[in-house]
């Protein structure tokens, strides 16, 4: 019967159909919540998934002279990136399914794929658009990756373990935004990066460059890259709160905290202007890499016996 | 094979259908990286051919002609068309007319700063800023509605004078929404003007000096950005500038910060006329006596636009048509300047730059075209046949 | 400078020439010169620019119709309130002026609108692509002329 459950876990929940479901939910509460403070109506509760369910349904336009495994396959993979991601991580502040030591690099890696692949899915068509959409993905993948990573293992070299579920028992005994507060700051405006929310969205940016890297999708392409999109985002959600607002321990405490956190986000979103590309790596480079590896010799240097 | 190898040219081409341009118009952006290189603009989709079609309609009828030049200043069309008529026929419109004249000039230019306004948020990726200047935009085109009648098309203007009445209604009506409007500008212009994310975007870029807007003969808030003082209402006043005048802002940073900071400026200008008009107006007739054919005559009649000066230029030959119309809008004038700044700047930069002109190319493109599904080629629709086609359409509509 | 100032320093600059102009006055602001030699224009604007009124605001043509077989083409220039008219006169065919683009880079659009809408062949130019009109528009159809006939572009 031990198949049986393995296949629940990975279909139905907490990965796979329940993933969806919540990253699709927590997508509505982002569009939504943007209204509001634009001064909007905003979309109705089942707009993510009535997007979903019509780009599944619409024809898929491939076109000429792209690599069609490419074309076809990198969707997919940016999906199954997030949603493996996702079993490492104590989402809905369960136990997470699989859990080994290091597993929290692999889980980085794993949400990174998502923006790896839409620019290489960028770089693949022959769109001017998405090329330079693809162009500004990747650059910004550098700009944010590093400072994002260091700040997430922050809170690994004072639990002293690299794996998820260590931390985030470590963390429910301590508020690691109150003692690494840059850590946590740097973490969220990683988070937005890696999602191209703005003041991060000059990947796709579509005043400029249409739709940026995924102009020419269309379709199923498209659909399974937006549903990739919900799920990192309520995957990257569970794991920031997890390290930095005191630990995920049960499934009330991961809905009030993880809200708690993309309202922060929401906010941000509707306050800012979109940065150009030059801007976005000069910030991080300049000062969120540095503030980043700063507080880790604080760390270091506390923590010397 | 070919062993030279030649530098190759990426071009971006924003247009004519591009989210960033709300009007069709084509810009062909060749860019190194994210350098702009070279531009190249393309203009002509919403060539209407009103100049030629002018000359065919009567007097009267080209009011209405004239009025759908534009969307967004559609008033000010018409009362450069009335202005320069009633000059060939000696006619001058009554001082109440030429008031309301003035005080719908003023509320459309409001309209269109505050549109304007938006558009440039939302081109610099805030798009809060446009839902928030948009939003406070529908007080001033109710206004207008309760005014005119119309949001959009106000059609205020009659040859010899005005359409329309003010009541002690309506004038409570336009002091209270202005009142409202002038706290949210102020408010605006704090953002613009503090907003560090915003500023990012704004200070130091598309910068024209006051040489360069000079020679390449920028016009309106543009030019005056630039520390060109050149205004039309201060210049040559017109209709009842003269009895209202207004004070020119200007600004010597030339970037696009002063563009936001000027526009922004002005309204309260427009604020403070509109009281002051509102206060005194004049009373007496609303229309003067037109002839149905004009003395045969020349008429050059400069107004200041939203975006800056509009030319009419109306030969008459004393027939009931004109011989010749032609109209110089402000776009045209500063499309040069957006092509020749645009170069140097990141690609994020232009759409901008582009807006910060406040570029219409309705009023831009004035031939009627017309492709028809079932005629692939395309024909050319004389203004009878165009006629019949609306009404067969609609009644092929009721069956 | 007031506008009776521009008007004295504008006649002042078009009296150096007096042998190619006609000057008048058809309204207290506004100065009209006739330029009979074509090759005369050119030097008039920029003796109008060194003073500082060279502000172009339109150049306009007007056909007068087949049976005159000329065209108007009138530089307006707006310092200030006034209005100075620079007119000259061109044949309907092989119609020919120079460009300003040199002097003043704004009139390239005004001369791009003169080249295909009447068909004035811009000597100095250094395009003859549509700006307004069509890419398959024909050639040598001009839509300001007079004798403009919308039917010849229905096949």
């Amino acid at each position: 019967m031990n198949w049986f459950f393995v296949l629940l876990s990975l279909m139905v929940f907490p990965g796979g159909l329940f993933l969806l479901a919540g990253g699709m939910a927590y997508e509505w509460v982002d569009r939504k919540m943007l209204a509001v403070f634009q001064n909007r109506a905003g979309p109705r509760w089942f707009q993510p998934l009535a997007d979903t369910v019509k780009l599944l349904i619409k024809e898929e336009i491939i076109p000429d002279k792209v690599n069609e495994i490419l074309f076809i396959g990198l969707p997919i993979a940016a999906l199954a990136g997030g949603l493996t991601a996702a079993l490492y991580v104590p989402v809905a502040g369960l136990t997470p399914v699989y859990s080994f030591p290091g597993d929290l690099i692999v889980t980085l890696y794993l949400l990174s794929l998502l923006t790896l692949c839409m620019g290489l899915a960028g770089a693949n068509t022959l769109d001017r658009f998405s090329l330079i959409g693809a162009t500004r993905t990747l650059t910004q993948v550098f700009s944010y990756e590093a400072p994002f990573l260091l700040a997430m293992l922050g809170p690994a070299l004072v639990a002293g373990s690299w794996q998820i579920s260590d931390i985030n028992a470590y963390a429910g005994g301590h508020w690691l935004i109150l003692t690494q507060p840059v850590g946590f700051i740097v973490a969220v405006i990683g988070f937005m990066g890696k999602l191209v929310m703005p003041p991060f969205d000059a990947p796709e940016a579509h005043t400029e460059i249409g739709a940026g890297a995924l102009t020419e999708y269309s379709g199923r392409g498209l659909a399974f890259f937006h549903l990739a999109k919900a799920v990192e985002l309520i995957v990257g959600l569970s794991l920031v709160s997890a390290f930095y607002l005191g630990g995920l321990a049960n499934p009330l405490e991961f809905l009030v905290k993880t809200l708690a956190l993309l309202f922060v986000l929401i906010g941000l979103q509707s306050l800012l202007t979109r940065m150009r590309i030059d801007q976005t790596v000069g910030m991080w480079w300049r000062y969120g890499t540095l503030v980043v590896l700063a507080q880790w010799l604080v760390i270091i240097l506390v923590m010397r016996p | 094979m070919n062993t030279k190898q030649e530098p190759q040219r990426f071009v971006i081409p924003i247009g004519p259908q591009h989210p960033a341009l709300k009007e069709p118009g084509n810009f062909q952006f060749t860019v190194d990286g994210e350098i702009v290189t070279k531009a190249i603009v393309r203009l002509g989709y919403a060539h209407r051919g009103i100049e030629k079609a002018a000359e065919e309609r009567t007097w009267i009828q080209d009011l209405y002609l004239i009025e759908r030049v534009c969307g967004i200043c559609s008033h000010i069309h018409a009362l450069a068309y009335c202005l320069a008529v009633e000059q060939l026929a000696h006619v001058e419109a009554p001082p109440r007319a030429q008031a309301i004249r003035v005080l719908v000039a003023e509320l459309e230019r409001i309209h269109s700063h505050f549109l304007w306004m938006g558009v440039s948020g939302h081109e610099a990726g805030f798009d809060t800023f446009f839902m928030y200047s948009w939003r406070d935009r529908e007080r001033v085109m109710n206004i207008l509605e309760k005014l005119t009648g119309n949001r959009v098309n106000y059609s205020a203007n009659v040859l010899g004078g005005v359409k329309f009445d003010l009541d002690q209604e309506q004038i409570a009506s336009i002091r209270g929404g202005i009142d409202f409007l002038e706290e949210r500008t102020r408010h605006y212009l704090d953002v613009v003007a503090t907003d560090f994310m915003f500023l990012q975007r704004t200070r130091g870029i598309g910068v024209m000096s006051r040489a360069q807007a000079e020679i390449m003969g920028a016009v309106g808030p543009t030019a005056r950005a630039s520390n060109v003082a050149r205004d039309v209402r201060k210049d040559a006043p017109y209709a009842a500038y003269k009895e209202y005048p207004v004070d020119i802002i200007l600004d010597e940073r030339g970037d696009l910060e002063a563009r936001f900071e000027v526009r922004l400026k002005e309204l309260f200008e427009s604020f403070h006329l509109i009281r002051k008009i509102l206060d005194t107006l004049p009373g007496g007739e609303l229309t003067a006596r037109m002839p149905r054919k004009v003395p045969a005559g020349e008429a050059v009649m400069r107004v200041e636009a939203p975006r800056g000066e509009l030319l009419y230029f109306i030969r008459s030959n004393g027939s009931d048509k004109p011989e010749r119309l032609k109209i110089r809008t402000p776009t045209i004038c500063n499309l040069t300047s957006v092509v020749k700044l645009a170069i140097g700047h990141q690609l994020a930069d232009v759409p901008m730059i582009l807006a910060g002109i406040d570029p219409c190319f309705s009023c831009n493109d004035r031939s009627v075209q017309i492709r028809t599904s079932n005629d692939p080629d395309g024909r050319m629709l004389s203004w009878d046949e165009l006629r019949q086609h609306g009404i067969d359409f609609y009644k092929r509509l009721e069956k | 400078m007031n506008s009776e100032e521009i008007i004295t320093v504008a006649t002042g600059v078009v009296k150096s020439w007096d042998w190619a102009t006609e000057t008048s006055r058809p309204l207290p602001k506004q100065l009209d010169v006739k330029v009979k030699l074509i090759k005369e224009l050119v030097p008039i604007i920029v003796g109008l620019r060194v003073k500082r009124l060279g502000y172009l605001a339109a150049i306009t043509g007007i056909d007068l119709g087949p049976e005159v077989g000329e065209m108007d083409v009138l530089y307006q220039f707006c310092p200030g309130d006034v209005v100075i008219t620079l007119r000259v006169r061109v044949p309907r065919q092989e119609a020919m002026l120079p460009s300003l683009c040199e002097i003043i880079p704004s009139a390239e659009v005004f001369e791009r609108e003169l080249q295909e809408m009447f068909g004035i062949q811009m000597l100095g130019l250094h395009t003859t692509e549509h700006l307004y009109l069509p890419d398959d528009w024909p050639d040598g159809v001009y839509p300001m002329r007079k004798d403009f006939d919308p039917q010849i572009l229905s096949h």
